[in-house]
């Protein structure tokens, strides 16, 4: 199964492989979807883990016992369809193509389970129709 | 065939008038050719949804006991202009705040929100004087508590309208949204065929006077717009390849509703104003249908380089309105994926709403008063 979760690292933690533990020890593929990580800083990293289910579970018992805060709130970019105009400009710095334009309708199309939540999209809506929940 | 204005009038009164949306007539005419086309319809309506920021409001207010002579106002914290009669306003789409309160908002929304019915906050400040003493006065104004309200934009629809992108290793704010770094988005303002000006390139059938779908009211063409340039370069099919015509639009807001105006902000660059204007196209003659018949791929503009903040651009070439609405073009051999500013899906809209009042018989058709100058030049300052 694939589980999406939100990492943040204490500054002296940030020197653990993870991806590589993850994949040694748990059988994990863990795909980067997101990450800000420098040296002598707290650092944030968005994951999707793929593996049995079993082992997703030890898995994040063992981030945890690394110190490493493991949440899996939902962050999602939501959408107001009575604000959306439909004018299609945040599909331009969509990274991922979740936001694109319907080729025959031209209505915004989101596909959720693309998105990345890297929130550009927020900030290029002239209506303010885009959010994120937290 | 050949007819009339008045002849398409009388149908649209006895409800026998045949209407095709331009993408409609754009289908019939690849189906079945011009001419077979031309004997199937009287009016091609064409629908735009785009931020047109040379936008504004004029407002009479009523005037005051004791009376005021307006010099300073502000509606909602956006300053208006009352260098005019008394208590007569106009109050611009792009104007913001002043100071440190601008929350991403402009005379464009003051407009949407009092076309939406909101109550807006009122601040004005006078010169007393013999005729009118009073100094300063607050209140509250809705639409229906003000004299007039029409909007009157010198300059809306654009004939073409360019690509924005940016070649710089920083993203750049401009009117066009965000034009992030080493050409990572490409962003087109103009809907394409569908929109009104392509579809009568020479200025035939639109003129001042000329009766138009405006914000989901009536409105009418006032005059030429600013930056008019009938004189741009065209296609043989009569298509500008850059912006080109221009129409100053005119109608009353009160009639109005809010799905059709729309404020809108553009971060780091500003407030505007995004309106649904749509324009009748009379089927006088096969002349009519030829010209709207063009297609997206046959329409063309140029994509410049926002990096150089100058007056002059640097170009990356031309591009179809078909290849923009794919949504990726080729820069240089590198793919580069294109978003519209303006709403298509809200043009159509826009072409199909002005097609069920002409089917209902609530729309007629007008003959231009006068026709808009042919051989306006484009000056610069230097």
């Amino acid at each position: 199964m694939k589980q999406r979760v939100n990492l943040t690292f204490p500054k002296h933690s940030i020197s653990n492989p993870l991806a590589y533990r993850l994949a040694r020890d748990f059988n994990i593929a863990a795909n980067i979807i997101r990450a800000q990580i420098a040296p002598n800083q707290e650092g944030k990293m968005v994951l999707e883990l793929s593996g049995d289910i079993d082992q997703l579970e030890s898995a994040i018992e063992w981030m945890r016992s690394q110190e490493i805060e493991v949440s899996s709130d939902k962050r999602e970019i939501i959408i107001d369809e009575n604000l959306c105009v439909d004018c299609g400009l945040c599909t331009g710095v969509c990274p991922t193509t979740a936001l694109s334009l319907d080729p025959i309708s031209f209505r915004l199309d989101f596909r959720r389970s693309l998105c990345i939540v890297c929130e550009q999209c927020i900030s290029v809506c002239p209506v303010e129709a885009i959010s994120i929940n937290l | 065939m050949a007819q009339s204005i008045s002849d398409i009038n009388e149908k649209i009164k006895n409800l026998t008038a045949k209407v095709l949306t331009v993408s409609e007539l754009k289908q019939l005419v690849q189906a079945v050719g011009v001419k077979k086309a031309t004997a199937q319809v009287d009016v091609i309506t064409t629908g735009t949804f785009e931020p047109m920021e040379s936008s504004g409001a004029m407002i009479n207010l009523g005037q005051t006991d004791p009376p005021i002579k307006i010099r300073n106002c502000w509606l909602d914290g956006v300053s208006v202009y009352g260098g005019l009669g008394a208590v007569d306003l106009y109050l611009g789409a792009s104007q913001e705040p002043e100071g440190e309160t601008a929350m991403n908002r402009g005379g464009g929304h003051v407009i949407a929100d009092l076309i939406a019915g909101k109550s807006i906050n009122l601040k004005m400040i006078g010169k007393p004087n013999d005729c009118y003493p009073r100094p300063s006065f607050d209140t509250i104004i809705t639409k229906d508590s003000i004299n007039q309200f029409y909007l009157f934009n010198p300059r809306n629809l654009h004939q073409n309208f360019i690509v924005g992108v940016n070649s710089s290793d920083q993203t750049l704010y401009t009117y066009l949204g965000e034009l992030k770094p080493c050409l990572g988005n490409a962003v087109y303002a103009n809907p394409g065929a569908i929109a009104p000006l392509w579809n009568d390139p020479d200025l035939r059938l639109i003129g001042i006077g000329t009766k138009i779908f405006m914000g989901g009211g009536i409105g009418y063409v006032a005059w030429e717009g600013t930056q008019h340039f009938p004189l741009q370069k065209r296609l043989p099919n009569r298509t500008p390849v850059a912006p080109a015509a221009t129409l100053a639009l005119i109608g009353d807001a009160k009639q109005m509703q809010p799905q059709w105006v729309k404020g809108c902000y553009f971060r780091n660059y500003g407030a505007s104003l995004m309106i649904g204007v749509g324009i009748p196209l009379p089927v006088i003659d096969e002349e009519v249908v030829a010209k709207a018949s063009v297609s997206d791929a046959e329409i063309m503009t140029s994509v410049f380089d926002f990096a150089i903040a100058r007056r002059v651009k640097p170009s990356f070439g031309a591009v179809s309105y078909a290849e923009l609405k794919s949504g990726m073009i080729k820069i240089d051999g590198v793919k580069v994926r294109t978003a519209p500013i303006s709403s298509i899906y809200r043009s159509l809209q826009v072409a199909e709403t002005l097609k069920s009042w002409i089917l209902a018989g609530e729309f007629t058709l007008t003959e231009p008063v006068a026709f808009l100058a042919s051989d306006r030049s484009f000056v610069s300052q230097d």
